[in-house]
């Protein structure tokens, strides 16, 4: 029973971290599924029927709720030996009309949050001599898009810290790597915060905005959904050494390997064919 | 005979040393009027000096204080009235092994490097669109690849990479070019305003050893930096553009070191890098 391996997994209450939570679950792992606010718990309730999940509360933008957890997850599990760092969301709106309340608000959960709770779990690793922590990045990480640059900012901001991570905490058996998914169907895109600018359509972007939202928003029917993030991670914590990178889906392997190759001249008419087709 | 060629006008942060300080006397040789931008009064005489000889005009711009952003821009609004050139060179370095840093440390970085950047370009847009312009964003072989020692500081310049390449889509249909300079090893005081972290500081870190490591290649690589001067030059050369490149791999440490991770699966990239930090091997 006590021998069962121990993860933690941030931002449970929908997506990528309630499939992955239930996934672990299924396979025999002790899960501490966290989210934000316990009221949204019904849907992983509901599904977790008979599985050890055992749920608790993290704002991983408050250093005094993630201390808490962890030290409920010590005190519980007496070790850690998964870290799955998920809860983000994502910012909408243009560049240079993002309020710094709302920049830091987008940071606060993607890149200082992710650190907080890192920052919090790896003593425990480094004492156990291994362990493994996972970033949900994104394409995002490695291409920006128009309309939603800070969010990609972020998640350029988690490549960095995966990489200089795995080198640092490497001579203490900890592993690090992030899980790059393009184009998932999950709520994450209807729960984009838009910029009080553009809500207000008095953003100097405004058609364009619009029509990025409208072109970006419909999931075809072959846009894998969360499962699929959630067994690429499992792949990843079964492989003997993780890999820096899992892409996951077609967009997120061929976008960036056709931009590996693309001139930068190439690439930039590209996207003004996009910006004539979204009508700039 | 023709009329007088308008100046152009130019804004450059953190023009007290290193980069910035370079570019303001070069594009100021050029026949360019440039406002500097500096924070700390006490390290502003070397560009006072040249404010008396060129045209060049100190002002007061701490990139983490909105208040003093808006009221730069709002001098340079009143007496220009238009901007050609916006050069993001604010920045400085957070050191320290990742687990060492708090969320102070974090949030110091970024506020400077990113948010800071982010504040400028929002107040100069406006003065940018006038007559369209350049925005150079001044990056770092560390937006390419993370050295450890400096987490957050490769962090905050991945960021810097990725707001490159979002503005220059979404201001290109106003006529503004963004471009990012992304330099390597050079002479500027960025060895003198690294900060470290707080666990570093207090010396029980886990991460002594490596940390000590780290440092003493840190120095020896800067025995080979390259003149500061050698970043103005190509800045002006981007500004004189009509069509620059999105990046400009600056002084052939960084364009090695950004090739080799182009060119490298991660696996090998990493066997290589990892074989420069003998101590980061698997237990």
């Amino acid at each position: 029973m006590e021998d069962r391996p121990v993860a933690l997994l941030t931002g449970c209450s929908t997506g990528i971290g309630l499939e992955t939570a239930l996934l672990l679950a299924r396979e025999g792992w002790r899960v501490f599924a966290t989210m934000r606010d316990l009221k949204k718990a019904e849907t992983l309730r509901e599904a977790a029927q008979g599985l050890p999940i055992e749920l608790l509360s993290m704002d991983v933008d408050k250093p005094v709720s993630v201390k808490k957890a962890v030290s409920t997850v010590a005190h519980l599990a007496g070790r850690v030996d998964v870290l799955i760092n998920n809860a983000g969301w994502g910012a909408f709106g243009a560049l240079d009309e993002f309020t710094d309340k709302e920049i830091l608000a987008q940071y606060e959960t993607n890149v200082f949050g992710l650190m907080r709770v890192t920052r919090e779990v790896l003593p425990f690793m480094r004492r156990q001599g291994s362990g493994r922590i996972i970033h949900i990045g994104s394409l995002a990480g490695k291409m920006t898009f128009a309309g939603i640059g800070l969010y990609c900012s972020t998640k350029h901001a988690v490549e960095a810290l995966t990489e200089g991570l795995r080198v640092e905490t490497r001579p203490f058996g900890v592993q690090v790597a992030v899980v790059e998914p393009g184009s998932i169907n999950t709520p994450f895109k209807a729960n984009r915060r838009k910029a009080a600018l553009f809500l207000k359509k008095r953003s100097a972007h405004q058609r364009v905005l619009e029509n990025i939202l409208y072109f970006g928003n419909h999931p075809s029917r072959f846009t894998p959904k969360a499962p699929r993030v959630a067994r690429t991670i499992l792949k990843a914590l079964k492989a003997d050494h993780m890999a820096t990178r899992y892409p996951v889906g077609l967009d997120s392997v061929w976008f960036p390997v056709a931009r590996w190759f693309m001139p930068d001249f190439v690439y930039d008419r590209l996207l003004e064919a996009m910006y004539r087709r979204f009508g700039a | 005979m023709t009329p007088p060629i308008p100046k152009k006008t130019a804004l450059v942060t953190g023009a007290t040393s290193g980069f910035g300080f370079e570019t303001t006397r070069l594009l100021a040789q050029e026949g360019w009027r440039v406002y500097a931008g500096y924070r700390n009064i006490r390290k502003w005489g070397p560009l006072h000096e040249l404010s008396k000889t060129m045209d060049i005009h100190p002002i007061y711009l701490e990139v983490t204080k909105p208040a003093s952003v808006k009221n730069a821009l709002r001098v340079i609004r009143r007496k220009e009235g238009v901007l050609d050139a916006l050069v993001n060179n604010a920045g400085f370095v957070v050191a320290g092994f990742l687990e060492d840093l708090s969320d102070k440390d974090l949030k110091a970085q970024f506020d400077t490097n990113v948010f800071g950047l982010l504040r400028v370009t929002r107040e100069s847009v406006p003065l940018l669109k006038l007559r369209g312009g350049t925005v150079v964003n001044v990056g770092s072989i560390s937006g390419r690849v993370s050295f450890p020692g400096i987490g957050a500081y490769a962090a905050s310049k991945f960021a810097v990479r990725s707001l490159s390449e979002g503005l220059r889509q979404e201001l290109r249909p106003f006529d503004i070019r963004v471009c990012e300079v992304a330099p390597g090893t050079y002479a500027t005081r960025v060895v003198g305003s690294t900060q470290f972290g707080e666990g570093t500081q207090k010396g029980n870190s886990p991460y002594a050893s490596f940390q000590k490591q780290v440092e003493e290649m840190v120095k020896k690589e800067f025995l080979k930096a390259r003149p500061a001067s050698e970043v103005a030059q190509l800045i002006l050369r981007i500004l004189k553009s009509r069509r620059p490149r999105p990046v400009y791999m600056a002084g052939p440490d960084a364009k090695f070191m950004a090739w080799l991770k182009w060119l490298l699966p991660d696996r090998v990239f990493e066997g290589v890098f990892g074989s420069f930090f003998p101590w980061s091997k698997r237990p």
